[in-house]
């Protein structure tokens, strides 16, 4: 079986590279691939500073590995799914599942062969975390990371299998976290009970030194009852921290044994191993309907969810157009029922408040509007990027699209529109929920009542010309790049692909920049003639960001006019895909 | 209805359909058989607009599908041998949504009636994955008859059918091509083109080897007749 195991990652790793290196022949891989070396060079070795791993073996690198793990356990803990983690794939389930094998073998077979990547991310953090010195590629430090990667994942694994067979006797949802949280607390609770004694001890030995501070931390991590919760985490970390080969060497049994305590714990989890795979098994069934559909699996894999969700009427006449908006517009609001809403405005309205009575002396509708400024900041410029119900999305099913009876300017615009509207809502509301929180405000630096809300009415079009451009240059981005852009929830990888969205990046950059400046330029007349005219400052600005706004919904119609034709002209299987 | 003249379309360097022509008239059902390769996806494809022909014209109810492809498509259904359908629209919000593209007016008096031919009511309100393989094979019959298409593209349609569903199907593509629509069926299952078709084309690498009735084809190949149609395409076809 291992032999099996070995042949197939050492075949499917030359095949790979074999095939990587034959794209190599084509232009948009070779420039890809160029770019995406120099990216790395310049990410892992432009450093020239000394170890990053050096300080590892000094008692701040033993506190900072340790805290960061149990943090990454305590996340998994909280935030954890019940879903089996050994993801297999369909050829691994068809030929696996099939055999004559034991689940052990199975869970081997699958363990065996994600240690490769572990064993590359491990060689890579190393590298990383060396700032670029070879020196940091030394085998302690890739053994003692591929350890902790590994350990990591079987504890997840552990977990997972705990978590469903917890389901498994009825065990779910709100009593299980309840449970684990109860856990966390009891955890936490003796961890901070033995720091509360010694804490005296420790902000004197930090105010003397920081050296000496995380010398006394390290010191209160190894004794008592706080010494027997994290010595699974400090010995886990010990080879990776370890200064040369006799301490290595002294540190890896340990390290072993709690690695081989969490094969034991992930083999024995066999009930629930078996509840995982027939789960499993049925998914994939559904996830091989949605490969052959030439769709991610993702989304056709989960489970039945409620539809109580907020979903807006589609009227059956009108622009044939408004049904792609209101079809994407389900999509990416179908997870998003009013709870959402409620719990994000609670979210929002908490921090507020309890930002409001800290030490800065601040109002509580001051932190909000702050709050509500950068929430709609980050939806304004980084929602275009993330909020994907468009063509990014839908030209995996191009022939579908296609098979309409919509012009493709139509297509395009209803593609976009989806993207622009959601977002544009959030971003109007954030701004209208700015204006009120601070509508009672006077001076401070603040603009008249008046100006503000000149200002306000001109933000509103500013915003949706900023996100139409945005959500524009991304779709046609995927129209015109097919091959060098993520379609669906796929995602390419591999050094040309970096290199790719690299490129498409800074391209997107510079389309963004020559879109602009007609708009700016108009946008100063406008604001330089309205002063002219003797206008009040907040009105003229909005004038001139209006006419500025007005002549980027005209590049925007000329854009969509030409994507639609690009559309129109578009076949399946022309680049369409990730890796195409 | 659907006319198809000269059609070539080569991908690359591979000809996947040279000069094709035929016609389909209302109420007429072709049967489009041939082995695989044989550029029976490509055609159907090609008359819906999906992939543009290299060469030729393809017209559907006098709308050349090229220049005039919207009013083209308004008259056509296409039905995939793969069902494609959205992840996050249920089974109703599939048909609302179908019915505001073709402008389908009275979408509310026809869903129930279609739902419940389909056997899909107690499907409505669910998303596409939590439905069998026929079960969206048949959200895609539903979606594609929702507008009452004059000329019905179906591409291997029993794939994933249970046999009540199957029998249903044949029995639909009867059903319009009797109301007047022109039906072009491709299918490798010959009996059902034996059964269901008025006329058959059968292609071999991007060609025509033969378009008719049985009959007219036996004409034209005394030597085949007292052949069954399974026969006669293997004769044809060499394989």
């Amino acid at each position: 079986m291992i032999g099996a195991a070995l042949y197939l990652m050492s075949r499917s790793l030359v095949n790979a590279t074999r095939r990587r290196l034959a794209r190599l022949r084509q232009p948009k891989y070779l420039v890809g691939f160029a770019v995406g070396c120099l990216y790395v060079y310049w990410l892992v070795f432009r450093r020239s500073g000394g170890s990053a791993l050096g300080p590892a073996s000094s008692a701040a690198g033993e506190v900072t590995a340790v805290g960061v793990l149990a943090g990454l356990v305590v996340l998994n803990w909280i935030f954890g799914s019940a879903e089996t983690p050994f993801n297999f794939s369909l050829a691994e389930t068809d030929f696996l599942f099939t055999a004559p094998l034991t689940r052990r073998q199975v869970i081997d077979f699958k363990l065996l062969r994600s240690q490769l990547p572990l064993l590359i991310s491990a060689a890579l953090s190393a590298l990383f975390l060396s700032g670029g010195h070879l020196g940091g590629l030394r085998p302690s430090r890739v053994i003692g990371l591929w350890l902790v990667y590994g350990t990591l994942q079987l504890h997840y694994g552990g977990m997972a299998l705990l978590r469903a067979s917890l389901a498994q006797h009825g065990v779910t949802g709100l009593r299980r976290r309840l449970g684990t949280l109860l856990l966390l607390g009891a955890v936490l609770g003796l961890a901070g009970w033995s720091l509360e004694r010694q804490l005296p001890d420790l902000v004197a030995a930090f105010q003397r030194d920081a050296a000496q501070g995380y010398g006394a931390l390290a010191h209160t991590l190894h004794s008592g009852l706080l010494g027997v919760l994290v010595w699974p985490l400090a010995a886990l970390v010990a080879p990776l921290r370890a200064a040369g080969t006799p301490a290595f060497a002294s540190s890896l049994p340990t390290a072993l044994l709690v690695f081989a305590a969490h094969y034991v714990w992930v083999v024995r989890s066999t009930l629930a191993f078996e509840e995982g795979a027939v789960e499993h098994a049925a998914k994939v069934a559904r996830r091989l309907e949605a490969l052959r559909q030439g769709r991610s699996p993702s989304r056709a894999i989960r489970a039945p969810r409620s539809t109580r969700a907020i979903r807006p009427r589609l009227a059956a006449t009108g622009a044939p157009g408004v049904a792609i908006l209101w079809k994407n517009t389900i999509g990416a609001t179908r997870d998003a029922g009013p709870r959402w809403l409620l719990l994000a405005s609670v979210l929002v309205a908490g921090s507020a408040i309890v930002l409001s009575g800290g030490p800065m002396g601040v109002g509580g509708r001051d932190v909000l509007a702050v709050m509500l400024l950068a929430l709609g900041a980050v939806a304004l410029l980084l929602g275009p990027l993330s909020v994907r119900f468009d063509l990014r999305q839908d030209l995996e099913m191009l022939d579908v699209l296609k098979s309409y009876p919509l012009s493709g300017r139509e297509v395009v615009s209803g593609e976009i529109a989806a993207p622009v509207a959601l977002l544009g809502g959030v971003v109007w509301s954030c701004l209208i929920g700015v204006f009120v929180a601070t509508v009672a405000r006077r001076g401070d630096g603040l603009p008249p009542l008046g100006d503000r809300v000149a200002l306000l009415l001109a933000s509103l079009p500013a915003t949706v010309a900023i996100l139409g451009v945005l959500v524009v240059l991304q779709n046609a981005a995927v129209l015109l790049f097919p091959a060098w852009m993520s379609v669906g929830q796929g995602r390419a990888v591999g050094l040309e692909a970096t290199g790719q969205r690299i490129l498409m990046t800074a391209g997107s950059l510079v389309a963004l920049v020559v879109t602009l400046v007609p708009a700016i330029l108009v946008g100063g007349v406008g604001l330089a003639a309205a002063a002219a005219a003797g206008v009040r400052q907040g009105w003229a600005v909005a004038l001139g960001t209006v006419s500025g706004s007005a002549v980027v919904a005209l590049e925007l119609g000329l854009a969509v006019h030409f994507l639609g034709r690009v559309f129109d002209r578009m076949e399946p299987g022309a680049g369409v895909g990730p890796g195409a | 209805m659907i006319e198809v003249r000269a059609l070539t379309k080569v991908y690359g360097t591979v000809e996947a359909v040279r000069d094709l022509s035929f016609n389909v008239a209302p109420g007429e059902v072709l049967g489009l058989v041939g082995p695989n390769g044989a550029g029976k996806t490509t055609t159907l494809r090609s008359i819906v607009g999906i992939v543009r022909p290299t060469s030729g014209a393809i017209s559907v109810g006098g709308h050349d599908v090229e220049r005039q492809a919207v009013a083209a498509k308004r008259l056509l259904a296409f039905m995939p041998d793969e069902p494609h359908l959205f992840d996050y629209l249920t089974v109703e919000e599939h048909l609302r949504f179908t019915g505001r593209l073709y402008q389908v007016t009275d979408v509310d008096r026809r869903l129930p009636a279609l739902l419940q031919e389909l056997e899909l009511s107690e499907k409505a309100g669910v998303l596409p994955g939590e439905l069998s393989r026929g079960m969206k094979q048949k959200l895609v019959i539903a979606c594609g008859l929702l507008h009452d298409p004059r000329a019905l593209l179906l591409d291997e349609p029993l794939t994933g059918l249970d046999p009540a569903g199957i029998r249903r199907m044949k029995e639909t593509i009867k059903q319009r091509a009797r109301e007047g629509a022109a039906v072009v069926l491709s299918s490798h299952l010959l009996n059902l083109v034996e059964e269901v078709c008025t006329r058959v084309l059968i292609m071999q690498r991007g060609r025509k080897v033969a378009l008719g009735t049985i009959e007219e084809i036996l004409t034209e190949r005394p030597d085949l007749r007292g052949r069954s149609l399974e026969e006669i395409f293997l004769t044809l076809t060499g394989a």
